[in-house]
């Protein structure tokens, strides 16, 4: 390690070349980490949603399709059901928005219980309970509108040919790994509005949401679900929430295998351009490489302090790139621009594998530039004039 | 001249060395026997493209001959594999270049000791060695300067500090004052003549300029591939015909 110094010295002696390579591995870098942490939280997040045992029941015609309402009770009344719940998308407009929130009709006697890892404050829950046009909102969307106990939430229907304004009634708390950008309403508000003006969607949920007494049950549960509809007008299937969360992922396409290809690409760039910044500095050291070995240096040697040299410029930028995102989720929330991306934050896991990334590039990089350094003819380069 | 080689430490035995050029051998050297002594002081002097650089080459283990033996402090550079001959270099030699050929990146200091991170030496004995060789070439007051903010003459006295560090048997040096003013090449060339009068530093220096030829004990003719006897008194009477 004795080397160290004579390592950094040469990352640092062009600086602008040092500075252009590190920046384009640290900016690809924070974009791999936003992505794969999107994946990662996701998945980390529907991992701890197990433990909860919840199913969706939906028609089979998939989200397009409606569960009519008195499912839900027909539902309740199924042995190894806990609580179940009708739960509406309404995707109403506020203000001036570009983009809807997630906003769900469903029944406020039982919803803290389906998703019971949300916390609401009993006088909240009940102040909710006794006030029809009531709402719950999330903290994180509360913060990001300004809204306090008592505001009007005004939203203009896009799905429903019915505008609804809502009084917020309570503000409900979760760990970071839940979703604090919903609103709740009672689903009987959005029905009733529908019957009066004879809407043929009038008596339909969206779909069901129930938690099953334990985890053993639930593949029978399903399939007692799907047989108890299967021949009426609206069957159903019924899927655990995991499940659910896939098939959502799915219809955005396929996301996964179009981040992993993206970032295999990114990959590929980063490591030309650093193979290229080691193979312009080789060619411009020739000479100091012949001294280096006439005057004694071994192969090994040389070979090491290229390496080095080109870890070290992988290490820095993953380490601006991949510890930055992290940062910057930490300090800024981006849930305020992009609604919906408030569960999202970089894992020190994830953090982590993108400068370890960067520096396997860098390493990567360096191999043949570090092979030729090593080969490089003394009485050649010598010889060279610069 | 002594034909003992023993006592020699450069013997050069049926030397030839010749670099191919499509398909073609050009010769450069052509079974060339050598000796210098212990404590000697040579200039090689000699047209360009003579096969002055190629004898320091083959000299330094940089180069093999393509028939004969290069022996240097009792070594036979033959026997030894490239890992062992950079060793030895490291142990034994000292090189100083018409482009001094100093790092950008380190200080003088830094220069000096980059032989030094060869041996097994602390970082505190590295430097108390490197202070000490800046003394002998006269640059203590510049250990911290970096090389361009060094003169060409100054530069050329660290690459003369750097190659005295591993306290070497032999000095070779391609052409030292090539690149300087008449001031600053009197000053290397005092350097040199120092390092061999006070500390018994064998020398090869190889140059153009007969002044810096007469510096030396004894001066090397190299043309068409062997090497004459020139006797620096001819020199100087010529230099002083030229001079009048
Ligand atoms: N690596 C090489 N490949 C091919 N030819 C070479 C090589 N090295 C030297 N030569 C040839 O060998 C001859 C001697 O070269 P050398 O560099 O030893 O000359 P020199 O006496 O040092 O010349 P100068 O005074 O110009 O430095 C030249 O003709 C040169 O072209
Ligand atoms: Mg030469």
């Amino acid at each position: 390690m004795k080397y160290l110094p004579l390592i950094l010295r040469n990352v640092t002696r062009n600086k602008i070349r040092s500075i252009f390579t590190g920046s384009s591995i640290a900016v690809s870098l924070f974009l791999v980490v936003m992505l794969y942490s999107f994946l990662s939280v996701q998945d980390a997040n529907n991992e701890a949603s197990k433990v909860h045992n919840r199913i969706i029941a939906m028609n089979v015609q998939g989200l397009t399709g409606d569960v009519p309402i008195a499912y839900v009770d027909r539902i309740r009344k199924i042995e190894g059901v806990r609580y179940a719940v009708p739960y509406s998308w309404y995707g109403g407009m506020y203000k001036d928005d570009k983009i809807t929130f997630g906003q769900f009709g469903t029944d406020a006697n039982s919803i803290m219980n389906v998703l019971e890892e949300y916390k609401l404050a009993p006088e909240q829950l009940a102040a909710w309970k006794a006030d029809k046009t009531g709402c719950v909102v999330g903290s994180i969307l509360a913060r990001n509108k300004g809204w306090k106990l008592g505001d009007k939430v005004p939203l203009k229907g896009d799905i429903y040919p019915v505008n609804l304004e809502f009084t917020v009634r309570g503000i409900y708390e979760g760990s970071s790994s839940t979703d604090r950008e919903m609103l709740w309403f009672h689903f009987s508000y959005l029905d009733d509005s529908l019957k009066e003006i004879n809407a043929p969607t009038a008596g339909n949920a969206g779909i069901v949401m129930l938690n099953a007494e334990s985890a053993d049950i639930m593949p029978d549960l399903m399939k007692k679900i799907d047989s108890t509809f299967a021949s009426s007008d609206a069957p159903v299937r019924a899927m655990t929430e995991k499940q659910f969360q896939q098939s959502f992922m799915e219809m955005m396409g396929n996301v996964r295998g179009f981040i992993r290809y993206t970032s295999i690409a990114v990959v590929v760039a980063l490591l030309c351009v650093a193979a290229n910044t080691m193979a312009m500095a080789l060619r411009e050291r020739t000479r100091e490489i012949a001294l280096f070995k006439a005057i004694g240096f071994p192969q090994s040697t040389i070979l090491g302090l290229f390496l080095s040299e080109a870890v070290a410029i992988g290490l820095l930028g993953g380490v601006f790139g991949a510890l930055g995102a992290k940062l910057l989720f930490e300090v800024v929330d981006f849930s305020k621009w992009v609604p919906g991306l408030g569960w999202l934050y970089v894992p020190w896991s994830t953090a982590l594998a993108g400068v370890a990334l960067a520096t396997a590039i860098g390493l990567v990089s360096g191999i043949y530039p570090a092979w030729r350094a090593a080969n490089v003819s003394v009485v050649e380069g010598l010889r060279k004039i610069v | 001249m002594s034909d003992n080689h023993a006592e020699s430490i450069v013997a050069l035995l049926n030397v030839s060395k010749g670099f191919m050029r499509d398909k073609l051998e050009i010769p450069v050297l052509t079974n060339t026997t050598l000796h210098i002594p212990k404590g000697d002081f040579v200039a090689v002097m000699g047209p360009s493209g003579s096969g002055k650089s190629t004898l320091l080459n083959l000299c330094a283990g940089l180069d093999r001959p393509t028939t004969g033996k290069v022996i240097v402090n009792g070594q036979d550079l033959g026997e030894l594999s490239e890992a062992r001959l950079s060793k030895w270099r490291s142990e034994n030699l000292g090189f100083i270049f018409q482009m001094y050929n100093l790092m950008p990146v380190l200080s003088a200091q830094e220069n000096v000791e980059l032989p030094l991170m060869l041996t097994p030496l602390s970082r505190a004995e590295r430097r108390k060695h490197a202070e000490a060789s800046l003394r002998i070439v006269g640059l203590s007051d510049r250990a911290d300067h970096y090389p361009r903010q060094l003169s060409g003459g100054q530069e050329q006295r660290v690459a003369i500090a750097r190659a005295l560090a591993n306290d070497p048997v032999l000095l070779l040096a391609d052409e030292p004052t090539g690149n300087l003013d008449a001031t600053s090449a009197q000053e290397v060339l005092d350097l040199l003549e120092s390092l061999n009068e006070q500390f018994g530093v064998t020398i090869i220096m190889v140059t153009h300029d007969p002044k810096a030829a007469r510096r030396a004990k004894r001066l090397l003719h190299l043309e068409k591939g062997s090497f004459v006897q020139a006797d620096i008194e001819a020199l100087e009477t010529s230099l002083r015909g030229v001079a009048r």
